[in-house]
């Protein structure tokens, strides 16, 4: 057999063996999916609802029906397969261009707050000590938008806005629900945060590449991907991660001081001797603030892998910070520090065969890494283990025991209930760690297991701030033009989701999202959203009831109850309302009273020179959208939609229903 | 005593009126109140947190240090009157002339001023040091709770919905935790509302009111109730029609709207224990100026706002103290752009009638090269946590030190009385 043969056969077998293997995994998944919930006692149609309510942000009118129609199973294996056509959500993303853009290509287009910063200085563009008017700021800024433009570079506050947008955008409206409720599960499980300004640039990316594609495969390759992510890599600070102890490292440091020195013997000018001693000491005493840093090895195992209570120990997070110096991350910015640095290592393939590792925007740091020993978890790595050691035990902590059950047990908290049991956990952790982490399988067994179906679960879940905003997108077929608008309102509502500060993610518990105020703001929201007080989102309400206009405004809470929250038994509630709504004259009043607005667009402004929505800029972003709804001035055109029903008062049900208890439940 | 009484009952009474009955989280908490007698009642703390850093050594700065007119030149101020006319602390300290207002605080000795105070972990990472200052762990990144819901939490009693408040629009890092935290934007808010229409808000309202009271999930119906009971009580006109305390005029500014909001909800008698407030732009790396420029307004603004809540809190200064803290402090030298950079230890001031005040506290040895931090920096010599376990013991008399601030066993700073 020659070669070429030989080659070929081996593509075709390939193929096959891809193939098989595909047609394998689906039906597999089809017949392992077998829904216990008639033993629970719920009727088909409650647990298609259960369904929806869980795997996706809210079902949409009559979707209940289609996934009868279906068949439940299918359903579920369709969401899991995560291939279902999307371009009519993709078109609503089309105006956005930083979506596709590389790590580096952001850095290059989306300068952050540091870098402006330094840009400006380099321009010798400063605040005037002598004028601190407004005017004065305001040349400040104008010349920094200038310098901006002329540099080709785009306002951060415009990635930002893009990466909410296309969330919102995506939950609302994708056809891959299930991919999209994991992509928000995961990026809370490995969480990263726009308040911190090394790491903004990067969190869209993170999201794309290192979560979406994962959120449904393997948990060690979302694990791995997650560790080698600028984004994780600049928030937990691995990036700055080193041992000033590696030999190859101090080399090349004396052997750079040496050059500098020499440099200097040989030059007349005292001067710049002096210039470039000074420089050997500069580059000593920063030395001096270079070493181990522990965080990101610690919550790897704290909160990614183990869990807090997974056996492990504080020796254990230091050798495993040792194990992971040098991770690091290319230099990125044009003309940046670092680019320097790869030509005078005499370029990235010299760099490769002295044992650097660079994938992408990753860099593994041959001359930062810790080659000492280590023992981690009982594992002895032996010296000179390089950058395979990291990887090495960065699966060995994706496939531990400890994992398997933290990683179930979080999974089953936000699926089936905030206190599931433990043998619901144990099922789900024997599949995950059978599985080799296998996602789909592990939410597989969760589904297919009747705590998932029992009474106890069923609507006891809250919706978070976003999840409410989302289900009532969802519910109503809003047009959401202007997305941001329903990040402000999950901000007011307690989630400004990419913010969370802190490595946790947001607790996902009830106790945490209803509190006092938060509360008052969902029932603000429902009114707000119903009778289209929120800029740039459209309701046809009329529409969802075929245009039917109802007769009473006991009718259309009826109706509207049952729209809005189907498969709930809503009779108590609206015989409860009915005595507070029908007043005599209520509806003219009501519609005396109202007034009609206009939707302006409201475009989120954020200070070039601070970068991503500081603590006043969310405020008035808030107030101008406050403003925008109460706008006298324009009255909303009268489309023949509106025309037909009564919408002020089916408008104000709607608001109440959205706002009602029973909505805040999943 | 009988004033609190006083008060309480005048904050009820108006509630009453409006719309009868007591509001159950409020009747909860005197319950509590009574049993637990060896809790100070009503304790207030306040906390204001400046993001960006403050250079401390131009709020109250060692003028008497021979060091610092070299280390900073165009920068250099003291109490002579070429030189900025600060007022003189102590014959080495001088406070900034901008800050004239919270003066006579220190002279009658109800405010505190700590020097070199900061962070052990040496980051100059505003996000790092601020998340390590707000979870009290300065070396642990994962602490999923903050110090003050930390604090909440152990003060023994259950309390109000109101019993931690931040008035900012999300809950900060110090907030994060167990116990019930609230971020309220603005008390206006604390309604149901329907721009331009409040006819049908208020049978939204009374709808929701239906709603929440019957539904069969207890963490909805028991949070509706209190929601409730809270809209009412801080009905939107109180809140409109505030008038503060000797006529004072609140700085037009976010930290002084912040401030007027905490007075109200102190005032309400809500049940408001630990409050937190938040004040930006403190990280000057150019030209921040001297008597005049970029620091001098901030710090104008952040004493006067300050002084005003105090001058409002007239009755309750027995109940109140004030705390202010800054991630970190600014290079002890001035930069090539007539700024500060990013340095390691600042200062911070505490304001009460707890707090043994008209003193500098600090540990600061001087400002040659040799004692600062890589030779640049003044370094770091008490632990925030010193300070911040004091007000909290001395205030709200929290003992469990370990508890608040876990992988510490220094020492509180006695800078409170009793």
């Amino acid at each position: 057999m020659n070669f070429k043969r030989m080659s070929k056969c081996f593509t075709v077998g390939i193929v096959l063996f891809a193939l098989s293997g595909f047609i394998q995994k689906t039906t597999i998944e089809k017949n392992r999916l077998k829904f216990p919930y008639k033993k629970a006692g719920l009727t088909e149609r409650q647990a298609a609802a259960h369904l929806l309510n869980r795997f996706t942000f809210g079902p949409t009118p009559g979707q209940i029906d289609e996934v009868m129609h279906k068949g439940l199973e299918k359903w579920f294996a369709e969401q899991l397969n995560e291939s279902i056509d999307d371009s009519d959500m993709l078109k609503r993303l089309i105006s956005y261009d930083a979506l596709n853009l590389t790590n580096e290509e952001i850095v290059n287009t989306y300068p952050n707050p540091g870098q402006i910063v330094a840009l400006a200085k380099k321009n010798n563009i400063i605040l005037k000590n002598t004028d601190t008017s407004a005017a004065g700021k305001q040349e400040y800024k104008e010349q920094l938008k200038q310098l901006m433009q002329q540099y080709g570079y785009k306002p951060p506050a415009e990635l930002e806005r893009q990466l909410i947008n296309q969330k919102i955008i995506r939950a609302a409206y994708s056809n891959n629900q299930l991919q999209e409720v994991m992509t928000d599960f995961w990026f809370n499980h490995f969480n990263v945060s726009l308040t911190k300004n090394q790491c903004l640039q990067f969190i869209l990316p993170y999201e794309r590449d290192a979560i979406r594609v994962n959120a449904l495969g393997s948990f060690d390759k979302m694990l791995l991907a997650t560790a080698k992510h600028s984004a994780m890599l600049e928030y937990l600070d691995n990036a700055i991660s080193v041992s000033t102890n590696n030999p190859f490292g101090k080399r090349q440091l004396n052997n750079q001081a040496a050059k500098r020195i020499q440099e200097s013997m040989g030059d007349m000018s005292s001067d710049t001797a002096q210039k470039r001693m000074a420089f050997v000491q500069q580059m000593l005493d920063a030395r001096k603030n270079q070493g181990l840093n522990e965080n990101y090895a610690r919550e790897i195992m704290e909160l990614h892998t183990l869990g807090v209570d997974g056996g492990y120990t504080q020796s254990d997070v230091t050798q495993l910070a040792r194990a992971l110096t040098g991770w690091s991350i290319m230099p990125l910015l044009k003309d940046g520090v670092g680019k320097n640095l790869i030509e005078k290592a005499g370029g990235i393939d010299k760099m490769r065969e002295k044992g650097f590792v660079i994938e992408g925007d990753f860099l593994y740091r041959a001359d930062k890494h810790d080659e000492g020993e280590k023992i981690i978890l009982n594992q002895k790595l032996p010296a000179n283990g390089g950058y395979e050691e990291g990887v090495q035990m960065i699966e060995f902590l994706a496939n531990h025991p400890s994992t398997a059950r933290f990683i179930s047990k979080k999974l089953a908290v936000r699926f089936v209930s905030d206190h599931p049991s433990d043998a619901l956990i144990t099922k789900m952790s024997e599949a995950f760690l059978k599985s080799n982490g296998n996602i789909k399988t592990v939410l597989t067994v969760m589904v297919n297991s009747p705590e998932f179906w029992n009474a106890d679960a069923f609507r006891e879940k809250i919706r978070s701030p976003f999840e409410l905003a989302m289900s009532a997108v969802r519910a109503t077929k809003a047009d959401v033009q202007q997305p941001f608008q329903l990040f402000l309102w999950c901000t007011k509502m307690g989630q400004k989701f990419y913010y969370y500060q802190a490595p946790t993610g947001f607790p996902d518990k009830a106790s945490y999202w209803i509190n006092t105020g938060s509360l008052l703001n969902r029932m603000n929201f429902g009114l707000a959203f119903a009778t289209e007080k929120i800029p740039g989102i459209k309701l046809n309400l009329t529409s969802l009831n075929n245009n039917h206009e109802p007769e009473s405004i006991e009718a259309a809470l009826g109706i509207y109850s049952n729209l809005l929250l189907p498969e709930r038994d809503n009779a108590a509630n609206i015989k409860r309302l009915i005595p507070l709504i029908t007043d005599n004259n209520l509806e003219k009043k009501l519609n005396d009273a109202t007034v009609k607005n206009t939707h302006t667009e409201i475009i989120p402004t954020s200070d070039e020179s601070n970068g991503m929505m500081n603590e006043r800029q969310t405020n008035r972003a808030i107030k101008q959208s406050e403003r925008a709804a109460l706008n006298k001035n324009n009255t909303k055109p009268v489309t023949l939609a509106y025309a037909v029903g009564n919408n002020t008062m089916i408008a104000q049900v709607a608001g109440v229903i959205i706002g009602s208890p029973e909505f805040q439940r999943k | 005593m009988e004033r609190r009484l006083f008060m309480r009952n005048s904050a009820l009474a108006l509630f009453a009126a409006g719309f009868g009955g007591v509001p159950t989280f409020i009747a909860n908490a005197a319950n509590n109140k009574k049993i637990l007698a060896p809790y100070k009642k009503n304790k207030v703390m306040v906390c204001i947190f400046q993001r960006g850093a403050m250079d401390g050594l131009m709020a109250v700065s060692p003028y008497g240090d021979p060091s610092l007119k070299t280390l900073r030149p165009t920068l250099y101020m003291s109490p002579a009157e070429t030189e900025g006319k600060m007022f003189d602390l102590d014959g080495y300290f001088g406070l900034h002339p901008a800050m004239a207002s919270l003066a006579p605080m220190f002279t009658e000795k109800r405010m505190a001023i700590v020097h070199g105070v900061g962070s052990p972990n040496n980051t100059r990472s505003h996000f790092d040091a601020q998340d390590y200052m707000e979870s009290g762990t300065p070396f642990n990144k994962g602490t999923a709770s903050g110090w003050l819901n930390r604090a909440v939490g152990l003060m023994g009693h259950e309390a109000s919905p109101f019993r931690a408040v931040s008035v900012t629009s999300a809950l900060p890092r110090s907030f994060y935790g167990d116990n019930e935290a609230l971020a309220i934007n603005n008390l206006q808010d604390f309604a149901i509302q329907m721009k331009g229409n409040p006819m049908a808000a208020n049978i939204a309202a009374k709808s929701f009111e239906e709603l929440y009271d019957a539904t069969s999930s207890d963490i909805l119906n028991k949070t509706g109730k209190e929601s409730f009971d809270a809209m009412k009580m801080l009905n939107v006109n109180n809140i409109k029609n505030y008038k503060p305390a000797n006529d004072v005029l609140y700085p037009n500014s976010p930290l002084g709207n912040s401030l007027k909001q905490i007075a109200i909800l102190i005032k309400m008698d809500v049940g408001l224990e630990v409050a937190f407030a938040e004040s930006g732009g403190w990280d000057t790396h150019f030209n921040q100026g001297t008597t005049n420029g970029l620091l001098a307004r901030n710090l104008k603004d952040f004493a006067d706002s300050i002084a005003a809540f105090w001058k409002d809190m007239s009755g309750y200064e027995d109940e109140v103290t004030l705390m202010t803290m800054t991630e970190f402090g600014r290079t002890a030298h001035q930069n090539g752009t007539g700024g500060t950079d990013h340095g390691r230890a600042s200062c911070l001031f505490v304001l009460g009638n707890d707090v043994q005040g008209g003193k500098v506290y600090h540990n600061i040895k001087s400002l040659a090269k040799e004692d600062l931090e890589d030779g640049r920096d003044l370094p770091v010599s008490t632990d925030f946590r010193s300070v911040f376990s004091a007000v909290a013991d001395g205030h709200l008399n929290i003992h469990d030190t370990k508890k608040l601030f876990p992988e510490w066993d220094g020492n509180s700073l006695k800078l409170m009385k009793g």
